[in-house]
C-alpha cells in the first residue's frame, strides 16, 4: 500500500550518506584528539560528556533534517521551503543538545510541529504518503520518545502523570491515523483501493490491445464454461478456497496450474459468488508466481494485473485485515502482499468491465445480495 | 557546556523509550483490527490480544526502567520471539519485508532492543 516514490529515494541514500558521514567525523575527531589538537579535544569532551540518550536523540534529529534537506529538490513551492527550515531546524538542534540546556523544550514542539504538519499534508492530498515519509516519522516519533523521557519532572501531580503516560502513545496513534487517512482519502493513481496496487500501464489500449483482450475474455469465458457445476471444478483439481463470512466470493485454486502463466484453459483460480441459490461461476483468476512479477497483459491497460499489499492475513479462521502504516499487524496476523494476479469476469461487470481488480458494487449486491 | 538534567541514561533507559515505542505501535494495530472485527469475527480476539500485550509492553518498559530483573527477562524473551518470527516469514514469499519502514519496525528496533538489554545487564553486572 505504501511504495517509496520515485522523488523520495534519493533521501534513502542521504540518510546512509549522512549516518557514514557522522561516523566518520567522530572517528575523525578521535584521532585528532589522540593527537591533541585542542579544538577536537574540546568537541570530543563534550561529546563523551553527554548521556546516551541525548546522543541518540541528536543523532535521529540530524538523520531526520537530512532526509528532509535530501527532498528538497523534488518538492517545489511552499512544501520546499518548509523542508529547508525543518531540515536546518533539525540540525540546529542536534547540535545545541550538546552545548546548550534550553534545547529539549523546543526540540520537543519542532518534532510534534514537524510530525503534525506532515499530516496536515497528507490528509490535505498536498503529499502522498510514502515509505520514506512514514520512515522519517517513525525516526521522529522514536526522538521524541527520547526527548519526553529526558525530562526530569519536578512537579508529580497526578495529571501531570498521567500525561506523561499518555502523550507518546496518543501521538503515535494520531499519526498513525493521520498517515491513514491520508492514504485513503488520496490513493496514487496505481492504487485501485486500499490494499491494490495496480500494475503500471499506457493511458490507452490501441486497437489491436482491444482485439487481444476481447480474445482473452471470450476464450476464459469458453474455457471455464465446463465448471458451472462447483463439483466439476472439484473433479479437475480445482480446491476450495477457505470459507470467510466477510467475502460473499469464494475462490477455487487449482495447484497444478501455478507455474502455468496467462492461459485461458489453465486459469490459478475460479472465482464463485455466494447466492442465494449457491454458488454461481462468475470468473477466473490468473496469477503469477511472486510479488512484483506482474504478468503479461495482451490488453495493455484493459487486462492490468493488480497485488493486494499490506494485508494483515491470520491463518485463525483465515481472516484479512489491513495493516497500519508502521507495517504493524494485530498479534496473531502477518503482513503479507499477493503475487500479481488478473481477473476475467465472465459476467457483466458492469462499469468496472470484465478485467477489474474488483466484481462491480452494483453487480456484487445483485448477486449476493451484499455489498 | 551544559547538559539538561536527565535521569539514568543507561541502555536500559534508551531499551525502555524503545519498548514504549513498539508497545505504542502495537497498540494502533490492536485498535485498527477492531473494525474488521466487526465482520471477522477472528479478528475480536487478535485485536483484544493485540491491545493486552501493547499494555503488557508499556508495564515490563515502565518496570525494566526501575531495574527488575524479570521485566527484563520478560523482554529479552519476547523481542527474541519476535525476532525469530520475522525472520521466519521473511522467509516466506509473502512480503513480509518490504522497503524501510517494515525494515525499522520489524528488524531494527528489535534488534537494537535485544543489543540495548544485553549492554544493560553487562552493565549491571559492571556495577555490582
Amino acid at each position: 500500500m505504501y511504495d517509496i516514490a520515485t522523488d523520495h529515494a534519493s533521501a534513502l541514500t542521504a540518510a546512509v550518506l549522512l549516518l557514514l558521514f557522522v561516523v566518520a567525523v567522530v572517528g575523525g575527531l578521535r584521532f585528532l584528539a589522540a593527537r591533541r589538537v585542542a579544538l577536537a579535544g574540546r568537541i570530543t569532551q563534550v561529546y563523551d560528556a553527554a548521556p546516551s540518550m541525548t546522543k541518540l536523540a541528536a543523532a535521529l534529529m540530524l538523520l531526520s533534517g537530512g532526509i528532509h534537506l535530501a527532498l528538497v529538490p523534488g518538492h517545489e513551492g511552499i512544501t520546499g521551503v518548509l523542508f529547508v527550515i525543518d531540515g536546518l531546524g533539525f540540525i540546529v538542534f542536534a547540535i545545541a543538545a550538546f552545548l546548550t540546556n534550553w534545547w529539549r523544550r523546543p526540540a520537543i514542539l519542532w518534532l510534534v510541529a514537524t510530525i503534525l504538519a506532515y499530516l496536515v499534508w497528507v490528509i490535505a492530498g498536498w503529499e502522498t504518503p510514502d515509505q520514506i515519509g512514514i520512515a522519517c516519522k517513525l525516526i521522529e516519533l522514536v526522538a521524541l520518545g527520547l526527548l519526553m523521557r529526558l525530562a526530569n519532572p519536578t512537579r508529580r501531580t497526578w495529571l501531570r502523570r498521567v500525561w506523561r503516560a499518555t502523550a507518546f502513545p496518543l501521538m503515535a496513534c494520531v499519526t498513525t491515523l493521520g498517515i491513514w487517512v491520508g492514504g485513503l482519502a488520496h490513493p496514487d493513481a496505481l492504487h485501485a483501493h486500499a490494499g491494490a496496487l495496480l500494475q503500471p500501464v499506457a493511458a490507452v489500449a490501441t486497437p489491436e490491445q482491444q482485439v487481444a483482450a476481447a480474445e482473452l475474455l471470450a476464450n476464459t469465458r469458453a474455457s471455464i464454461a465446463r465448471y458451472q457445476d462447483p463439483a466439476a471444478a472439484i473433479a479437475a483439481g480445482f480446491k476450495p478456497g477457505p470459507v470467510s463470512s466477510a467475502d460473499p466470493l469464494r475462490h477455487f485454486q487449482n495447484s497444478a496450474n501455478a507455474n502455468v502463466i496467462l492461459d485461458p484453459n489453465r486459469p490459478q483460480a475460479l472465482v464463485y459468488a455466494k447466492t442465494h441459490h449457491g454458488l454461481q461461476l462468475i470468473g477466473a483468476m490468473f496469477q503469477m508466481q511472486r510479488a512484483g512479477q506482474w504478468g503479461p497483459d495482451p490488453g495493455g491497460p484493459l487486462t492490468q494485473w493488480h497485488q493486494h499489499e499490506g494485508i494483515c492475513f491470520s491463518p485463525f479462521g483465515i481472516e484479512f485485515s489491513f495493516e497500519t502504516p508502521f507495517w504493524t499487524c494485530p498479534i496473531g496476523s502477518t503482513s503479507i502482499t499477493t503475487a500479481p494476479m488478473l481477473h476475467v469476469w465472465i459476467i457483466n461487470n458492469g462499469k468496472n468491465g470484465p478485467f477489474a481488480a474488483d466484481l462491480d458494487k452494483a453487480v456484487q449486491r445483485e448477486l449476493t445480495g451484499r455489498s | 557546556m551544559h547538559h539538561t538534567p536527565s535521569t539514568n541514561s543507561s541502555a536500559a533507559d534508551i531499551a525502555s523509550v524503545l519498548v514504549v515505542v513498539q508497545a505504542s505501535l502495537s497498540l494502533v494495530a490492536g485498535l485498527s483490527a477492531i473494525p474488521f472485527a466487526i465482520v471477522e469475527p477472528g479478528f475480536r480476539v487478535l485485536a483484544v490480544v493485540t491491545i493486552l500485550m501493547a499494555a503488557a509492553m508499556f508495564w515490563l518498559a515502565r518496570n525494566l526502567r526501575r531495574g527488575r530483573r524479570w521485566a527484563w527477562r520478560w523482554l529479552v524473551s519476547l523481542e527474541v520471539l519476535s525476532l525469530a518470527m520475522t525472520s521466519l516469514l521473511s522467509l516466506l514469499p509473502i512480503g513480509t519485508i518490504r522497503g524501510p519502514v517494515p525494515l525499522l519496525v520489524n528488524l531494527v528496533i528489535p534488534t537494537a532492543v535485544v543489543v540495548l538489554l544485553a549492554a544493560a545487564r553487562s552493565d549491571a553486572r559492571r556495577a555490582a
